[in-house]
């Protein structure tokens, strides 16, 4: 069994392909909801992203099971932990990525740089050699799961399928190795082809904000009579919506595909997010949007203001909501989330 | 035909009887720890004293953070919905509610054909809630009904900067060392809670004409920073702390 190399992104920026051909599985650090973050509390003020904390308790209780850890910029909270991993969390090689908040022609030369440079301290680190082949074919790996994922979450508005089974399947793949995961998706939608029809007593909504990391946060909105048909979430579209580029210099088509994919509310301008909202909406017929914000969750805080007086103008019905990190049914939460479902649908 | 509304609170439970349009029955009486009985209880005690039968109510609606418990409601439905059918009883012109409940606040908008158009609710967090008066009150030794009449003595409202119940607590105890005047500090909770209201209405935008429901309505001085703080008069029914139970009977009757 391959060995796990562990990397920290709040977002979707990681390159996972350049640990898959370094021989890895990459695995995503995704704290434990469950796990009191008491360690990490000690080193970051609890008035700083449950997640976070989670994630440095995590980092601390497991660093040794992984080969490394590398940081990419997913979000402004956890790029500003990276000296913190420095000091408490014990690995042998701590990296870090950084990936550019803008689109543009030196943005990308800059990011394309900060590949070859991760990749080339693997090969030192490790002693290995990442050939363009071996990239390559981690890239067709790559895009089979992204496909596979595309055809499982197409699915979500026109069968039986539960928010907790799309976030498992979400889950699995920034986390188990990559040729069990194309079997494990594979089976899984065959089974889900064969689901009964969409059920009539739920409502169907998009979801965007924060990251869900843990699947009670999804069976919140089940309880609520709300299915995510589309989501804008780094645990979700965000990792399938693109492609990676297959032919030419598969560093360059990481940098391409970086570029493409979905943005985060890291990113700027704004507006490409908003596209990106109003282009799910047109595809997918949805009763109404859920921002969701995960308490300090500051980006997202930033971003909602925005985006749905904006989706608001476009004439969609929305609901900005704070959520706990916690495994515990919310009552309060659910009642907000009921309080929308009866607004969508009287 | 007879419907009931049963709003199950974090503070008071409330239960409202209609017959068609017409309003037979209100009651509230506290929560406590066992919703159940308290539920129970008030329709017992609204059924002896309407001289009805459990078989003359057809139709039972529940609402507020309880609903859940209530087995023998035909249908549960949230108190934004409620309040909203609640308020358009009282005051058919209604567009917007504000209702300040014990541990939330809501602000809710009403399309023409008085249904929700959106609504806003108060983060995670006792601040501009009721608890947030009762608070204060234990800390200022006062009980809650006299701050109306306290707040109008105020020559000048205390600034409370504080939006965290526990440290706005510690803020109100430091006035009080400083010599600062009970009324001003009750003048000055009523403000924040405005502030922290109006911000939260921003959010959805103002429409008027606003009716205020739920148990902080009972506090004069509190809508009075209110309507300040908007510009505008607002509507108090009668019946303000009942209006979600009212609004549940109706929307049970508009159910059948």
């Amino acid at each position: 069994m391959k060995k796990k190399f562990a990397y920290y992104d709040t977002g979707h920026e990681f390159p996972e392909e350049i640990v898959m051909a370094a021989g890895f599985t990459p695995y995503k650090i995704l704290g434990d909801v469950h796990v009191s973050t008491d360690p990490a509390d000690r080193y970051v003020q609890n008035y700083i992203c449950p997640f976070s904390r989670s994630c440095l308790t995590e980092g601390m209780a497991h660093s040794q099971e992984w080969a490394g850890i590398a940081f990419c910029h997913g979000c402004d909270t956890t790029n500003n932990q990276y000296d913190i991993w420095k000091y408490h969390v014990k690995t042998d090689f701590l990296y870090w990525i950084n990936t550019p908040a803008k689109n543009d022609k030196i943005s990308r030369k800059f990011h394309s740089h900060e590949l070859r440079r991760f990749k080339e301290h693997l090969e030192k680190k490790y002693d290995v050699e990442i050939t363009d082949d071996k990239l390559k074919e981690a890239i067709k790996k790559s895009n089979k799961i992204k496909s596979l994922m595309r055809q499982l979450a197409a699915l979500r508005s026109v069968k039986d399928i539960t928010n907790e089974e799309y976030f498992l399947a979400a889950r699995k793949c920034v986390q188990m190795d990559k040729d069990e995961l194309i079997n494990d998706l594979e089976k899984t939608f065959q089974e889900w082809k064969g689901r009964p029809a969409f059920p009539k007593n739920m409502v169907p909504v998009l979801v965007t904000g924060s990251d869900i990391t843990y699947p009670e946060a999804m069976q919140i909105f089940e309880s609520a009579g709300l299915r995510v048909v589309r989501d804008d979430l780094s645990l979700g579209e965000r990792y399938f919506a693109q492609t990676i580029p297959e032919g030419g210099d598969p560093i360059e088509a990481l940098t391409i595909y970086n570029s493409r994919i979905p943005q985060p509310p890291t990113k700027i301008p704004f507006h490409v997010r908003l596209d990106y909202l109003r282009q799910c909406l047109k595809e997918t017929k949805v009763a109404g949007i859920v921002l969701q914000r995960l308490m300090f969750c500051e980006p997202n805080g930033l971003d909602f203001p925005f985006l749905s007086r904006e989706l608001k103008k476009d004439g969609y019905k929305l609901i900005v909501i704070e959520r706990e990190y916690t495994p515990t049914i919310d009552q309060q939460f659910v009642s907000r989330l009921e309080s929308f479902r009866e607004l969508i649908t009287q | 035909m007879l419907t009931v509304g049963i709003d199950i609170g974090s503070i008071t439970t409330k239960i409202a009887m209609m017959d068609d349009s017409r309003l037979l029955h209100t009651d509230v009486a506290l929560s406590g720890y066992d919703m159940d009985k308290a539920w129970r209880d008030i329709y017992a005690r609204m059924l002896q004293s309407t001289s009805k039968k459990d078989s003359d109510v057809k139709y039972i609606v529940s609402t507020g953070y309880g609903r859940n418990i209530v087995d023998a409601a035909q249908k549960k439905i949230t108190e934004i919905t409620c309040h909203a059918a609640g308020a358009k009883y009282f005051y058919p012109k209604v567009k917007a509610v504000i209702d300040i409940g014990g541990q939330d606040s809501k602000f809710i908008k009403i399309d023409d054909s008085g249904s929700v158009a959106d609504f806003v609710m108060n983060d995670k967090c006792a601040a501009g809630t009721g608890r947030f008066l009762e608070v204060m009150a234990r800390a200022l030794h006062v009980e809650i009904k006299d701050f109306a009449a306290m707040s109008n003595k105020a020559t000048k409202a205390a600034v409370i900067s504080n939006m965290c119940t526990v440290f706005a607590e510690s803020e109100v105890i430091s006035l009080i060392a400083k010599g600062e005047s009970r009324e001003n500090i009750i003048a000055g909770i009523h403000e924040s809670i405005a502030s922290r209201m109006m911000s939260m209405m921003n959010r959805s935008g103002v429409v008027k004409p606003i009716v205020m429901t739920g148990g902080v309505s009972k506090n004069m001085g509190m809508r009075q920073a209110l309507e300040k703080k908007i510009g505008a008069t607002i509507d108090v029914p009668e019946q303000a702390q009942i209006c979600g139970a009212i609004g549940a009977a109706i929307l049970g009757a508009n159910s059948k």
